[in-house]
């Protein structure tokens, strides 16, 4: 995680954007492969000169929020996370007062990370893949900038969402090798199980169907005063054992007990989706489904695990 | 203090059985007598000798009765709606940002299942004797006078709008329920399913809403005059019957034959108030 603090810090501001934001900065559209994003734009019936972006910063964790207004050119065709290389390389606020740069989660830039997971305008989606013209149709006014509501805030649009990857912990997201040497082949799939699996596989831990689930709760572990890395750690993974799995890590149990070799450890995965926690917190609200960028079938997921559960817990409690 | 929040560390450990346990009560018994209850009420509309038989049935139970009403009617409800508040706690409703009408449902559900626990709690102190000590208005039906009783209790109209939005309510939470609760248990789980079983328990919402509306229209145009006439007739009726009986039948006799003899008592009642009113 600290590594995406340094990248989002250290990318943003210098290194990569020239000082000056005006149009010549911009490197030139690339002639093919923007028909989409083309329609797009043309539907927005009048193009603003600029985009007024309002973002909720946070200095520290322990810190209180606050909003800042941005601007910048409008220019057809960007998508948020160009709108946030601007903000934060021009690290000045719209009434011209100087501002330290916006920090934001970045990676991939093409929606498989899902490290620029954010709320905007309200709703949970990567910034890469979210285009101004689309947002500019939803309020043409300004765009909303708001980190994950559902994760500890560790600067400005950047989230710590660790817990995610202790529910995968819990879970047993992975399939075990029982040693380094060479097994030889593993046992058959049948291309109707691949099929099965696939769109679960898609699964990029970015976290939207836990933003936008009303069962899962937000979890901040505060620091207690001169207290270890590891004494933190201990309290965090303690604190998260005992909330929400959530849609994406039910998701996983179901990926990872149709793989032949992950089924050996079927019941286990089970036992995590029946313990504190687990998948009996659901709520059926079903926004899951509908908001994640990966359109996995995560409800049926839910259903899928809630029968294996249930026909688990029967067979361990009458010991067959 | 500590023995709530160990209470409640008991609740999380072994949320999964409770809530499986919360889910299938839900359904059987309270869903399932709900709509025995409804349609029982709704045979007011078949005539209040029809209605009355009905009562007389239930209550022929004796002793039995409170036994049964506390297995499977107070005590399901009580542990469904108790687990359904901690439920409703542990949740944050999100339609401001997130306007997908399953996400309505999720919210409807928790408001309609809070409202039905309220009303049914009104409900019960309102008709059963055990809610008699909180004056007049309380405790008003009376398995003697089942209709005549049901008709006083129903003769303000705030009591007609409690009833109406309690008894839509929970309507829609069982309604609604029955879907969540095949999701739950897994028996429909891909979307399409899903939509098919939406459509199948719309329309048994549908269904139980109408025969909630008609146990609610039978309750609340009773002729209470007349219907109590009726009743006191059948009832002398009754009396004069057993009295009859008695005088034939050994009084050591077992009691399947008072039974027996009652019966026959509800039937002269049916007919006594025809022949009187004609």
């Amino acid at each position: 995680m600290s590594e995406s603090t340094d990248q989002s810090n250290g990318k943003s501001p210098g290194s990569s954007q020239p000082k000056d934001t005006n149009k010549e900065g911009i490197p030139p559209k690339s002639p093919h492969g923007q028909g989409d994003h083309g329609d797009v734009s043309n539907k927005v019936k009048e193009k603003p000169k600029s985009l007024y972006i309002r973002i909720l910063r946070q200095d520290s964790p322990e810190d209180a929020s606050y909003w800042e207004r941005h601007t910048i050119t409008y220019e057809p065709e960007l998508n948020m996370t160009t709108v946030l290389q601007r903000v934060a390389a021009q690290a000045k606020t719209a009434d011209g007062k100087d501002v330290t740069p916006v920090a934001y989660d970045v990676n991939c830039l093409e929606e498989i990370c899902g490290s620029c997971t954010m709320l905007i305008n309200g709703r949970v989606r990567q910034a890469c893949s979210t285009l101004v013209d689309n947002l500019l149709q939803e309020n043409a006014e300004e765009i909303v900038l708001e980190p994950m509501s559902k994760f500890p805030v560790i600067r400005d649009l950047f989230v710590d969402r660790s817990r995610m990857f202790h529910a995968l912990k819990k879970i047993q997201g992975w399939i075990n090798v029982d040693g380094y040497w060479d097994a030889g082949e593993g046992p058959k799939q049948s291309p109707a199980e691949q099929q099965d699996r696939y769109p679960l596989s898609q699964c990029m831990t970015c976290g939207c169907c836990l933003e936008a689930c009303p069962q899962y709760t937000k979890i901040e572990v505060e620091r207690g005063e001169g207290e270890s890395d590891e004494a933190y750690e201990d309290r965090c993974r303690e604190a998260y054992s005992k909330g929400f799995l959530g849609a994406a890590a039910i998701s996983q149990v179901v990926l990872f007990n149709l793989h032949p070799t992950g089924k050996m450890r079927a019941g286990e995965r089970l036992d995590a989706l029946s313990s504190e926690g687990g998948l009996q917190v659901c709520g059926n609200a079903q926004n899951c489904v509908s908001v994640c960028p990966k359109s996995i079938p995560l409800t049926t997921s839910i259903g899928r695990a809630g029968r294996a559960t249930t026909v688990h817990a029967i067979k361990r409690f009458f010991g067959f | 203090m500590e023995k709530n929040a160990s209470l409640m560390s008991f609740y999380y450990r072994h949320e999964f059985l409770i809530r499986r346990l919360h889910s299938l009560l839900g359904l059987i018994p309270i869903g399932a007598y709900m709509m025995v209850h409804l349609t029982t009420n709704a045979s007011i509309l078949a005539g209040s000798e029809i209605f009355q038989k009905n009562v007389d049935t239930i209550h022929s139970l004796g002793p039995a009765l409170p036994l049964v009403e506390w297995a499977f009617i107070f005590t399901p409800i009580l542990f469904h709606g108790i687990i359904g508040v901690l439920i409703c706690f542990g949740g944050k409703s999100n339609l401001s940002s997130y306007h997908y009408v399953n996400n309505y449902r999720y919210t409807a559900q928790r408001v309609t299942g809070i409202i039905a626990f309220l009303f049914l709690f009104y409900h019960i102190m309102h008709q059963h004797h055990y809610g008699e000590w909180l004056g007049p208005y309380f405790g008003m039906f009376d398995p003697h006078h089942a209709t005549s009783s049901v008709g006083e209790s129903f003769a303000f109209w705030w009591v007609k709008v409690i009833y109406l939005i309690g008894i839509t309510a929970s309507i829609y939470h069982l309604a609604n329920g029955i879907w969540t609760a095949g999701i739950t248990w897994g028996l429909w789980v891909t979307p399409k399913a899903q939509q098919r079983a939406d459509l199948i328990c719309f329309g048994l919402g549908i269904i139980f809403l109408g025969i909630g509306l008609a146990a609610f229209y039978a309750a609340s145009t009773v002729d209470i005059q007349q219907v109590r006439a009726e009743e006191d007739a059948g009832h002398d009726a009754e009396v004069l019957l057993k009295e009859g009986e008695d005088e034939r039948l050994d009084p050591t006799e077992v009691p399947a034959e008072e039974d027996s003899s009652s019966a026959e008592a509800e039937e002269a009642s049916t007919e006594e108030p025809t022949s009187e009113a004609s």
